[in-house]
């Protein structure tokens, strides 16, 4: 049963941290908590289906075309409600990014309605409904391969990105310090755009995992996993990319063991209270630098 | 110079349409119909809406009440109680507001009903089946404010606990259920019943609203192999628990009662949702010829099957409005209206059958069992003797 729950814990784990890996890019980047990444999971996960549903497009190019459409949300998000507050207040941009998050919720509430909605069972490949290895008592399905599988190569190039483009290397600076990148040369607006492209369209993944894993969406979704991966991106550290994702899977298998063997009913309990030992043991979480105050 | 002349027509304006919703408001008879329309739950108030509106329109249509249309006035509580205090204060203090159809979730049913009391407004709720409203609904004189038009969980409870062990002869069941008032009050009238039966419990396992991974449980539940899962909570949860429990190879009969039913379980739960056993209130195979029309009349409008809570809730609206056109418009008399059907021979007949109370506001109704069977709600094949 250990192994079990370990796997159980692993695969929401994984989709954990590749929600917080948005969000903590963006705060990286520019110290914006992002309420609103939560609401653009949800319109991947949304998006897809109606590609599928109403289009009649197979389910892979459909995942493509929803992360290309929450590419674009998340740099229309940034661009419309955020780069305006940009020298306001950090307050200011956090009410905003409070405010697009409802918005978006009761977008998505008019457009799908409030009724939870079934993932499309046909365009998902049959072999993912199946026990793909048994591992002892473990049984691991295909679909969960797929989510591990997709989920590490997403964030592998996600490292390369980051590590050996310009671009990366531009976001990196940008992070370190605003001021000096812009006198570097480094056109500010467009590679915090691309920030947001990037994490949106990996938010809009982990949202069609989360329906395919599931198999319901619900205009709602993207609270919950907003609030869980806010707190992965804490666990590890805010800011830090490989913290996020260390982050999300100790969040998931913590909160699965604690579910299994303490009582379901603390579950969430539990995810936070390893969040809240993590910081008052590391401050910086797990994999954050205590770097002074930027100047 | 502008300024002003703007603020003069602004005024005359407000004037204007303020007059005009004068006049309207003599010609309309309003009533509230206070529910979740947005948030986790609002699929739910959605099927109390179109129950609700198909009763009104069809009085409208035939002219209305007394010559005045009535008027269904939606507020969104969202199924939260602290929005719901907040709902019921509004409607409390409107006095327009003659009857109220609602709330829909027990909690902001509990929440809300002060208000109703104090302000001496009748709610007829079509759905909140939770013990304790029965002895929470009456003011200081003893009077009942709050009725309801459905089975209390202690009732389907112990009926499901009886039909698992009597009827089917099952041992072993695991429960999950919501962490709500009304998912714990239901397990623990089942609870009761199901030790008194002889049914053994090997596990139960609480989830909040909105949950959606339950396979640590259901591992855990696996090793003590169960013969049935209960689960004591509403679909959108339902649905996961039971597809989880197939992925894991945990393929045994389900239960539950009012709250998973609901055609968007089988939707969500797919082929697991086969083998889901349901109390119902409303079984539309075994209703007669007016509830068959309304049920074509339903598909035909909202192009969905007829959910039970749809179903309740136009028999509610219609409690409330026949209780208007009998008194006229006034709150204390529509109550007494209410109260005054307490037997058998003064009962309403609605599509859900014969509707009358007790002393505590609450009605006798049958259940019915009904289950899933090849992605389709049919009749379960033993039902209980009532």
């Amino acid at each position: 049963m250990f192994e079990q729950q370990l796997f159980n814990g692993l695969t929401l784990g994984l989709i954990y941290a590749l929600i917080a890996v948005g969000y903590t890019m963006v705060y990286g980047v520019i110290e914006l908590i992002n309420f609103a990444h939560g609401e653009v999971y949800m319109l991947g996960a949304f998006l897809c289906i109606t590609f599928i549903s109403a289009l009649g497009i197979p389910l892979f190019p459909a995942i493509a075309l929803a992360m290309a459409c929450c590419a674009l949300i998340g740099v229309s998000i940034d661009r419309i409600a955020y780069r305006p507050l940009r020298k306001a207040p950090r307050l200011a941009a956090l009410i905003t990014a409070i405010g697009v998050s409802i918005f978006l919720q009761n977008i998505a509430m008019i457009i799908w309605g409030s009724r939870p909605v079934p993932f499309p069972r046909d365009a998902v490949p049959r072999a993912f409904s199946e026990t793909a290895f048994t591992l002892g008592s473990v049984s691991v399905s295909g679909l969960q391969v797929f989510i591990y599988a997709a989920t590490i190569a997403m964030m592998i190039g996600l490292t390369l990105i980051i590590n050996k483009t310009r671009v990366g290397t531009a976001m990196r600076a940008l992070a370190q310090n605003q001021v000096s990148a812009a006198l570097m040369g480094i056109n500010v607006n467009r590679i915090i755009a691309f920030t947001f492209a990037l994490g949106s369209s990996l938010g809009a993944v982990a949202g069609i995992l989360v329906g395919m894993y599931y198999n319901t969406l619900s205009a709602t979704m993207g609270y919950n996993a907003g609030v869980k991966a806010f707190a992965a991106a804490v666990l590890g550290g805010i800011g830090s990319v490989p913290g996020a994702m260390l982050g999300g899977v100790v969040l998931g298998i913590a909160e699965t063991l604690g579910a299994g063997y303490v009582s379901s009913q603390y579950r969430d309990g539990i995810g936070y209270a390893v969040m809240i030992a993590v910081i008052l043991l590391r401050p910086s979480g797990l994999l954050g630098k205590s770097v002074g105050q930027k100047a | 110079m502008k300024c002003k002349r703007g603020l003069v027509v602004a005024l005359a304006m407000a004037a204007f349409f303020g007059m005009a919703n004068l006049a309207l408001a003599a010609d309309v008879i309003k009533i509230a119909v206070p529910s979740p329309f947005t948030g986790p739950a609002a699929g739910y108030g959605d099927n109390v809406k179109a129950g609700v509106a198909m009763k009104v329109d069809e009085i409208n249509a035939k002219g209305g009440v007394n010559g005045q249309k009535i008027e269904a006035v939606f507020f969104d509580e969202q199924c939260d109680p602290k929005e719901a205090a907040t709902v019921g204060t509004k409607i409390a203090g409107d006095k327009a507001l003659v009857g109220i159809v609602g709330h829909l979730c027990s909690g902001a049913h509990l929440a809300a009903l002060p208000n109703y009391l104090r302000a001496g407004v009748a709610a007829m709720s079509p759905t909140a089946t939770n013990v304790t409203i029965s002895d929470k609904n009456k003011d200081a004189k003893g009077q009942v404010w709050s009725f309801r038009n459905v089975y209390r969980d202690d009732f389907q409870g112990a009926f499901l606990a009886d039909y698992m062990a009597k009827t089917l002869g099952l041992k072993k069941v695991a429960v999950f259920y919501e962490n709500s008032d009304y998912g714990i009050g239901l397990k623990d009238a089942f609870l009761k019943q199901a030790k008194a039966v002889g049914l053994t419990v090997v596990g139960e396992e609480a989830y909040m609203k909105g949950a959606n991974d339950f396979t640590p449980q259901l591992t855990k539940i696996k090793g003590q192999a169960p013969d049935a899962l209960f689960i004591s909570g509403y679909y959108n949860e339902g649905a996961l628990v039971a597809d989880q429990a197939k992925k894991l190879g945990l393929a045994v009969p389900k239960f539950g009662a009012d709250g998973l039913d609901n055609a968007d379980y089988i939707k969500l739960a797919g082929p697991a949702a086969d083998n889901t056993y349901l109390t119902a209130p409303f079984l539309a195979e075994k209703a007669g010829p007016e509830a068959k029309a309304f049920i074509d009349a339903f598909k035909a409008k909202y192009n969905r099957d007829v959910d039970w809570m749809s179903a309740n809730a136009y028999d509610a609206a219609g409690m409330i409005i026949e209780a208007i056109s009998k008194v006229g418009a006034d709150r204390a008399k529509v109550r007494e209206y209410l109260a005054s059907m307490n037997s058998k021979e003064k009962g309403y007949k609605g599509i859900t059958g014969l509707t009358f109370f007790n002393d505590k506001g609450d009605c006798e109704k049958p259940a019915f069992v009904k289950m899933v069977k090849d992605g389709k709600f049919v009749p379960a094949e033993k039902q209980m003797a009532n």
